[in-house]
């Protein structure tokens, strides 16, 4: 059975994911794997279902849009095509956390700068509650960047808003914020 | 799955509560280099401790550019430096000395430990060679550290030894006359000392430890006076309670950093890792103090009424959120109060609300014992044996770790000051409780261990 990616936003209710995972059943579909969030009221999914052989991208699409009320759900479907590691070697994780005084083109700004680094973005939230920015991002940056380097970039990144950057390995906060030995994190880098 | 408040708060001990690791220690055992001539003991020596801990820079530079988290102190601990000297002449011993300054100086420690006897229950002709060198080793080398185990529950207290100690303080005091006794700074004197502590000056290398091990010192008090801050700021109705969990809290955290460097240094110098000391260890800096701590908490003065209960509940919560943190706690594990090296303490000296008295008190629910503590230059050899017996009693009666660190100032009297300087810090001279007891000291023997059962 072929695989693929179905993305749906709409603003939030109770309901939605039962609406779109019902549809696909319908259609055949089981889902193996999804991700949900809510940003300021309005939801979004994005999930990966394999259907059975001979199904159409556009009736998928309008099967899953029909779960909500007319022009409630915005869906995008498109099929899977493995994806290359997104950064050559591995890398390790890293936090970036950026907290300080919001201005407009700070995301566009430390974005910039991991993308020229081939530094990828795996999970990205930012938040802006009483004009005070909070980004934090988990990135992965490969192996050949020396990490000091980069550190101290990111630092000056942030000092260019009068905020403060700073990037740590993944370790240090699940070391702090977990209860699995250490030694097992360590042993079992990500 | 890591939570934003998680992280926000780890960024927040990172950036604003100094996070750290105060002490990488490792080590050493140096057993393998026993030999009866001066220069091959020498050699064997230093070239082992140079095989192990040459490269101690270099890996605690890996970890903190990995993972962003400061190391404050690199230090060796050598397995007892006594019964490998043992048949040598003193000349052997003060040039075996020297060349373990040197050998700091080059592996880029800033102390070296390990200068140590324990003499509990007697005293090996090596043991009493080594409390005899005292005065020329530690106020000839700058780096050195020595301690003298003289008291355990399971022996009870060595009180021969205390005297015979509280004349080497007296000369290693006048030795270094010029800098207000310093040499006495790096002596410590144990009840039932922990084989595996990573704090200086009392460090040294266990029978019972491996060939080469990194112990962990955790991070400083203050990150804990931070969160107690932030905790009252909160505004939220406080208990005692409330303030025990975020202790627990943070040293859970802080414990966790300290496994996490400690088994990345010790995998890359092919050491094992050994333990995390819990103990939080303060420097002179201000914000980064035990008394600081107490005063967050709500005690006016260190030293005054609370003191003693405030100190037992940071101790207990400290144990308990470390203890769970891992399985590797060790050494001393218990707030310090050295009254020079913490600010508050040394003030509250100063002021007149903490004396020998009330610090010996505290000492009974927190480690480590009358440490750092700075008297009258003509506080005699029976009294300073007396004041040690007094804290060695402490640790042995009640099955744990005390010490004493005692600095008699020559020259000076209680109120004057004494300058140390560095880690080591300064403090007023703290009046001495009045009454001799010279008689009960010169006594001597042994106080015999005490009974364990009859607990009522």
């Amino acid at each position: 059975m072929p695989d693929y990616i179905v993305s749906v936003m709409a603003r939030d209710r109770a309901g939605i994911v039962a609406g779109v995972s019902s549809a696909l059943y319908d259609l055949g579909a089981n889902i193996t794997h999804l991700n949900q969030t809510v940003v300021r009221g309005y939801f979004t999914i994005i999930l990966s279902a394999s259907l059975p052989e001979g199904v159409e991208i556009e009736t998928v699409r309008r099967r899953v849009e029909s779960a909500g009320s007319p022009g409630e759900l915005q869906a995008v479907v498109a099929p899977y095509a493995p994806v290359p590691p997104a950064v050559a070697g591995g890398g390790e994780a890293f936090i970036l956390a950026v907290l300080g005084r919001d201005r407009p083109g700070i995301i566009a700004r430390v974005t910039g700068y991991l993308a020229e680094q081939g530094i990828n973005i795996e999970e990205f939230t930012a938040n802006v509650v009483e004009g005070n920015l909070v980004l934090i991002l988990s990135v992965r940056v490969p192996a050949s960047l020396d990490i000091a380097g980069v550190q101290s970039a990111i630092e000056a990144v942030g000092q260019e808003f009068g905020i403060t950057a700073s990037l740590q390995h993944e370790n240090v906060f699940r070391a702090t914020s977990e209860v699995h030995a250490v030694a097992r994190l360590r042993s079992a880098r990500r | 799955m890591l939570s934003s408040e998680d992280i926000l708060t780890t960024v927040s001990m990172l950036q604003n509560e100094h996070l750290d690791v105060r002490a990488v220690t490792l080590g050493i055992d140096l057993f393998s280099c026993a030999d009866r001539d001066p220069e091959t003991l020498c050699r064997l020596a230093r070239e082992k401790i140079l095989r192990h801990a040459g490269g101690i820079q270099e890996a605690c530079q890996r970890a903190v550019e990995r993972y962003g988290i400061p190391i404050v102190n690199r230090r060796i601990a050598l397995s007892p430096v006594a019964p490998l000297v043992a048949e040598h002449e003193p000349e052997t011993l003060l040039r075996f000395a020297r060349m373990l300054d040197a050998v700091a100086e080059e592996a880029g420690v800033d102390f070296i430990g390990g200068w140590t006897a324990h003499v509990q229950k007697g005293m090996t002709l090596a043991s009493r060679a080594l409390i005899d060198s005292l005065p020329d080793v530690l106020s000839e080398t700058t780096h050195l550290c020595a301690s003298v185990n003289a008291a355990s529950s399971h022996a009870g207290i060595n009180m021969d030894a205390l005297l015979l100690l509280g004349r080497k303080i007296r000369e290693m005091a006048e030795r270094t006359a010029d800098r207000d006794g310093f040499a006495c700074c790096k002596l410590v004197i144990f009840a039932n000392q922990p084989e595996d502590n990573p704090f200086m000056a009392g460090a040294y290398k266990g029978l019972g430890e491996p060939e080469c091990v990194v112990n962990i010192g955790v991070s400083g008090p203050g990150v804990v006076k931070r969160a107690i801050e932030r905790l009252r700021q909160s505004g939220e109705p406080l208990t005692l309670g409330d303030i025990a969990e975020e202790i627990k809290l943070t040293a859970f955290r802080v414990t966790r950093v300290g496994e996490l460097i400690g088994r990345e240094v010790a995998a890359s110098l092919g050491a094992e890792f050994g333990i995390v000391d819990l103990s939080l260890a303060p420097t002179p800096s201000v914000g980064d103090s035990v008394g600081e701590i107490l005063e967050a908490m709500g005690v006016r003065h260190v030293g005054g009424p609370g003191s003693t209960a405030a100190l037992a509940l940071l101790n207990d919560a400290v144990k308990k959120g470390g203890a769970f943190a891992s399985s590797s706690v060790g050494g001393l594990s218990g707030a310090f109060i050295p009254v020079a090296e913490d600010a508050a303490l040394a003030a509250a000296a100063e002021a007149g609300h903490l004396r020998v008295e009330k610090l010996e008190a505290m000492t009974a629910v927190c480690s480590v014992g009358l440490d750092m503590v700075v008297l009258p230059g003509d506080t005699t050899a029976e009294t300073l044996a007396a004041l040690a017996a007094d804290e060695l009693a402490i640790g042995v009666v009640n099955r744990k770790t005390t010490a004493v660190r005692l600095v008699p100032v020559p020259g000076k009297r209680a109120g004057d000051r004494a300058v140390f300087g560095g880690l080591f810090g300064e403090s007023p001279i703290l009046p001495i409780p009045t009454g001799a007891s010279d008689d009960f000291v010169r006594l001597g023997g042994r106080i015999p261990a005490p009974l364990v059962s009859l607990n009522n």
